[in-house]
């Protein structure tokens, strides 16, 4: 048993989230950050910069990692392929095709991340129609579908630069594929939440019959499992957990990928583990990545989307490449 | 313990077998025979009320096995499979804790001391204490099919059902296959489980199950089941029934003039 680890993990991801405190466009020692951390009502600059800039990029990222991590394990699990991610569902191509079509019309950008969200759950929808067999989930049709689907969005998002007039509304669009949390703040994780919350509580209920699942729906079935009801719930929850992460960052990609492969290495398959152990490490991943996204280029930032990629495949692929070469 | 009262099976809207009518006693250990295609894997499906049967009843017991709800049943009957693909990372103990699951209220995340001793037990019962740690792509065929039995045995329940569980495996680790699943009935365990080898099946099991021409063909002790005739309706093939010190034993005729239809 790797339960030990888990607090171990713990502890890295709250050091991650406190080093991401650090990046940013102002140098502030750490001494002034932990003050302002002890003082949010304290009337300075520094308190502002920490408790009005930082600290809810930094809770975004970290829920954004959060959320697309669990979501991967979940579906990875449920479909028992490890080269599926959260956006499988659908939700990204829907929200991009969305926000790219709302872009070209000269939508208010405000108004893009819940457009992202709606459009985004109304694609999983579709996927999920799509995939539906029965009363339950067929995996097969689960995947055809969440690729067909995003493979017509992708050219719809495609279409969308190729017609805008604009090379300020192509940037746009572009910025938003490749991931950013720029100009988030609070207001957008109080919207975000209760649907970051409604995919964690559908996460927790499914997590017991993810174990089983990974065997097979039939062996699944024969230890008591109710395979179908797991199966929309694991659906639900990825797409839940994977738009309110669009709206929040935009297309942040690999995370859900990576991330639970990286969390077995580490704390084994048992669900009970890998999931608290995916969104420990998913929110130290994304929280260190945007902190470098702010800090490489300051004062401007890279995508974190472009970021994690630049990171995330030859760790995927180093890691995969381990676990290949025998003992 | 388990009975079956005129029950049809098919599957995609074909039926496969039936009227089939059995007793099955607890501690009984029944081979399922059959040519491929017959309805094997299907029945034993239904028996362990995984897939509904076309007609007729399943009881347990008194009970009618589609009146448990998923969980209670899976206290009951554990279903071995071998087919179906899985991810690489599961190792052993893993899959066997698996078999916990039916044990446990859906909070309930943890392991228990009762879990601890099944899963040990289990792993003791196939012989693979000491190999917990072991990926399943690891393991060779018979290694990973104990594996699978041993998340059965796990589940602790009173009926073991499997299906082929000696398929792909060599004579020495079938017959290790075989003597395991004896022990467990001669231990008081109903098992249940379809073979391809008919003398394994005679040799091991209490009675056996022939399936054929869309109907139960015998139920019976091997002695009465192991009949040239009804070999040759149930799979189409001449035999040879030879007596031996340890039972009958049936060999397939090798000129290929003997090979026919399964007779209806």
């Amino acid at each position: 048993m790797k339960a030990w680890r888990l607090p171990a993990i713990l502890v890295c991801a709250l050091l991650a989230c406190g080093a991401s405190l650090l990046a940013g466009g102002s140098a502030i020692m750490p001494a002034a950050i932990a003050s302002a951390l002890l003082h949010p009502h304290a009337q300075n600059d520094v308190t502002t910069i920490v408790w009005q800039l930082r600290m809810p990029r930094v809770a975004i990222a970290a829920v954004v990692g959060a959320a697309l991590a669990i979501g991967g394990a979940l579906l990875q699990g449920m479909l028992r392929n490890p080269l599926v991610d959260p956006y499988l569902t659908g939700v990204s191509a829907g929200a991009a095709a969305a926000i790219a079509l709302a872009v070209l019309a000269g939508v208010a950008v405000p108004i893009l991340p819940a457009l992202g969200f709606v459009a985004g759950l109304l694609t999983a929808l579709l996927v999920a129609a799509l995939a539906r067999r029965g009363s339950g989930v067929d995996p097969n049709r689960l995947i055809l579908a969440g690729i067909s689907i995003s493979a017509l969005f992708s050219a719809i998002v495609a279409f969308a630069i190729a017609r805008s007039n604009s090379l300020g509304a192509a940037q746009s669009i572009l910025a938003w594929l490749a991931g950013s949390m720029a100009g988030r703040g609070w207001h957008d994780l109080v919207f975000a939440a209760p649907y970051l919350v409604a995919g964690t509580l559908l996460a927790l209920l499914a997590a017991p019959a993810l174990d089983a699942l990974r065997v097979g729906d039939v062996r699944a079935r024969a230890v008591g499992v109710d395979v179908d009801r797991a199966q929309w719930l694991i659906l639900a929850s990825t797409s839940l957990l994977a738009a309110a992460g669009v709206a929040l960052a935009g297309m942040v990609g690999f995370v859900g990928l990576i991330v639970p492969h990286v969390a077995r290495r580490l704390v084994g398959s048992s669900a009970r583990l890998l999931l608290p152990a995916c969104a420990l490490c998913g929110a130290a991943l994304c929280a260190m990545a945007d902190a470098i996204a702010r800090s490489v280029v300051a004062p401007s930032e890279l995508p974190i989307g472009v970021l994690l990629a630049f990171i995330g495949v030859p760790a995927f692929l180093y890691l995969y490449l381990q676990q290949e070469r025998p003992a | 313990m388990i009975a079956l009262e005129t029950v049809t099976i098919g599957v995609g809207g074909r039926t496969l077998v039936r009227d089939i009518s059995a007793r099955i006693g607890a501690g009984e250990f029944v081979a399922v025979l059959g040519p491929n295609g017959v309805g094997k894997t299907t029945l034993m499906r239904a028996l362990g009320g995984l897939r509904p049967a076309l007609a007729g009843n399943i009881k347990l017991g008194d009970v009618p096995l589609r009146s448990l709800a998923a969980t209670e049943r899976a206290r009951a009957i554990a279903f071995v499979t071998s087919d179906e693909a899985m991810l690489e990372t599961l190792r052993v103990r893993d899959v066997v804790a698996i078999g916990r699951y039916p044990h446990h209220p859906w909070w309930e995340w943890g392991e228990t001391v009762a879990d601890d001793a099944a899963i040990e037990s289990a792993l003791r019962a196939v012989r693979l204490e000491g190999e917990e740690r072991r990926l399943l792509t690891t393991l060779s065929s018979g290694e990973r099919q104990r594996v699978w039995i041993a998340m059965g045995l796990a589940q602790a329940t009173p009926v073991l059902l499997l299906d082929e569980p000696t398929a792909h495996l060599d004579v020495r680790v079938a017959h290790e296959i075989l003597s395991l699943l004896r022990t467990l009935a001669d231990d008081g365990r109903t098992v249940v489980c379809v073979l391809h080898d008919l003398n394994d099946a005679a040799a091991y099991a209490d009675r056996l199950m022939l399936l054929g021409c869309e109907r139960m063909l015998a139920y019976d002790v091997p002695d009465r089941v192991l009949r040239p005739d009804l070999i040759e309706r149930a799979y189409g093939i001449a035999v040879t029934r030879v007596e031996t010190s340890d039972g009958p034993r049936v060999f397939a005729a090798v000129n290929s003039a003997a090979v026919g239809s399964p007779s209806r």
